[in-house]
């Protein structure tokens, strides 16, 4: 009874806290509108006031979107017990407005802009030919670049996923502690985009396909800690307890039972990794991660839209190739 | 003779879960025992304890003059390779062979890195025929029906030369006529190789037509023990509560 009424509790607050919510965010897009229309500028003070009186409504209110998560539909007026469903037209309506101004959303623009861009789709559809194979062997850079970060990103990222797997560390106090350390840093690491990685490493071991590499391994590594030991907190524990039971040794029983369940998920996650990694090996290239998106960079800065072209053709082809090619194999593991 | 002798086990999950209440069981050489009870009446946990799978928290148990409760990881493996175990989930490692999946009931007299020799393959595909699956060795598990899966296992078993097989529930995800076919194997078992067998079921029908004794758990305790032609509607009735009702499978 004690853990129903602590759960009930608990949602009722957390039903109060979006209510609240709601009500600032509704005060904030009006301020936001009348400080854009009217040129007033609204103290947050006031906002906060606004957001107060109209939470104090909410209150008073049969149903509202916070209470419609705990409570069932109650037969007052129509119009009140239905009342959050107003509210979150209201809500809608408001984010599209104040969207559509901030983001400066301009269609004529669109329409009738594309005058600018005649000399890029020109450059574009007559690619360089001169640079093609000095951009080729770019391109092979690039792609061993990605290969080299996955690569070097298994055997930590397989040493690590088992200290990351719930099901094997939670038995003991020092597990549960490497175990939340471990997904917290690959959490953290994981949330830090490939390309700030890259500005850093390039600072570090200047710029070229070493920095690229270091950029994405980094980022693999939490990538595939996170993706692994899901697979193993996922693995059947039947067959586990089948060989055990059979007199096997522990060794034996990773061997038999563990091994056999998360090879295939692992090899289908490691070259779908590689499929990523050649994707964002070009984007790395930009900030000074070497390969074949150094060149597209240099050649956007000097306007030679020629150029741009072959490599944009040349990075659309591997792309293609290597999302077939990863799918297809990726199938394969996974129905065997 | 006896082959197991269980005295005073007990098991506690929690504070608050007591699963196996100061049971007290002796199992004869070649019986064919069927433990009977409602779900969560502690017929997986006795039937782990006796191969702790699950740590009993008390008690002795005795295997063929083995003290089961305090062996040693050593001793604890040599005891589990004369115990084969059957599961309702059968439990096999899906993405091999079923070749390799029979072959790894000889695990225990394998290094790791050892190889599978000559002698053991027969001896797999011996078995293997004895279920009459000679033809699906080399396929994978998982394209196997539910049935074959577990005459798979029961052929892991044999592989073990057991001289005790535990089956939980074996025909619980079965259908009825698959069932039957299963729990005859288990029975050629019984009465050819004189392996002794214990097996929890929730089919009486099942439970007379092969059991040769049949103890009744209830709340963790033996609730009845006896044979299995002597549990009438009123037995019946203690053992799965007043509102029970027997359901017949054939």
């Amino acid at each position: 009874m004690l853990n129903i009424k602590k759960l009930f509790t608990k949602q009722k607050f957390i039903a109060n806290i979006i209510d609240y919510s709601i009500a600032l965010y509704i005060g904030a897009t009006l301020a936001f509108l009348l400080n854009y229309w009217l040129e007033m500028t609204i103290n947050p003070t006031i906002v906060f006031a606004e957001a107060t009186l109209l939470y104090a409504i909410f209150i008073a209110l049969p149903n509202t979107p916070g209470k419609s998560l705990y409570k069932e539909r109650e037969n007052h007026v129509k119009f009140l017990s239905q009342f959050y469903h107003y509210v979150y037209a209201l809500l809608i309506s408001l984010t599209i407005i104040v969207g559509w101004i901030m983001v400066e959303i301009e269609p004529l623009e669109f329409l009738t802009g594309m005058q600018g861009t005649r000399n890029i789709v020109r450059g574009i559809f007559h690619p360089d030919q001169d640079i093609f194979w000095k951009m080729v062997s770019e391109l092979v850079k690039t792609i061993y670049l990605a290969l080299m970060a996955t690569v070097l990103a298994v055997p930590i990222a397989f040493f690590l996923s088992f200290l990351a797997a719930s099901n094997l560390m939670n038995r003991t106090l020092i597990g549960k502690a490497v175990y939340a350390i471990i997904r917290t840093i690959s959490t953290v690491i994981r949330s830090i985009e490939a390309i700030v990685w890259a500005i850093i490493f390039a600072v570090w071991v200047g710029i070229g396909p070493f920095a690229g590499m270091l950029a994405l391994m980094v980022h693999s590594i939490a990538a595939l800690v996170k993706l692994y030991s899901e697979q193993i907190e996922n693995i059947d524990q039947g067959p586990i307890e089948a060989i055990t039971s059979t007199g096997a040794s522990t060794l034996q029983i990773w061997k038999y039972a563990v091994i056999p369940q998360i090879i295939n998920p692992f090899l289908a996650f490691t070259i779908y990794r590689w499929d990523i990694n050649v994707r964002m090996a070009t984007i790395v290239g930009f900030v000074g991660g070497g390969g074949i998106g150094l060149q597209l960079f240099q050649k956007q800065q000097m306007t030679d839209w020629n150029g741009v072209g072959t490599i944009v053709w040349l990075i659309a082809l591997a792309v293609w190739i290597m999302d077939m090619v990863s799918a297809e194999i990726r199938k394969k593991l996974l129905s065997n | 003779m006896s082959i197991i002798e269980i005295k005073k086990l007990n098991k506690f999950y929690d504070e608050s879960t007591h699963a196996l209440k100061d049971i007290d069981l002796e199992i004869k050489e070649g019986e064919f025992l069927i433990l009977l009870g409602l779900s969560g009446s502690g017929k997986s946990t006795l039937l782990r304890c006796l191969n702790r799978l699950i740590e009993p928290t008390d008690g002795e148990i005795n295997f063929l003059g083995n003290d089961v409760v305090r062996a040693n990881s050593t001793s604890l493996r040599s005891i589990r390779s004369d115990i084969a175990m059957i599961f309702q989930q059968f439990n096999l490692v899906k993405n091999i062979t079923v070749l390799t999946n029979v072959l790894t009931g000889n695990l225990s007299k394998h290094s790791l890195f050892s190889r599978w020799t000559k002698e053991e393959k027969d001896l797999a595909l011996a078995n293997l025929k004895r279920v009459g699956l000679q033809d699906f060795a080399y396929r994978k598990v998982r394209n196997l029906s539910g049935g074959q899966q577990q005459r798979v296992a029961i052929a892991r078993a044999l592989m073990q030369k057991p001289k005790l097989i535990l089956a939980d529930e074996p025909v619980a995800s079965l259908d009825p006529a698959t069932a039957d076919s299963v729990m005859n194997y288990l029975g050629t078992l019984n009465k050819e190789d004189g392996i002794t067998v214990v097996c929890s079921l929730h089919f009486l029908s099942l439970a007379r037509k092969y059991g040769s004794r049949v103890v009744a758990l209830k709340d963790g305790k033996v609730k009845f023990s006896g044979s299995p032609n002597d549990i009438d509607d009123k037995k019946f009735k203690e053992i799965y509560g007043e509102d029970a009702e027997e359901v017949e499978i054939r």
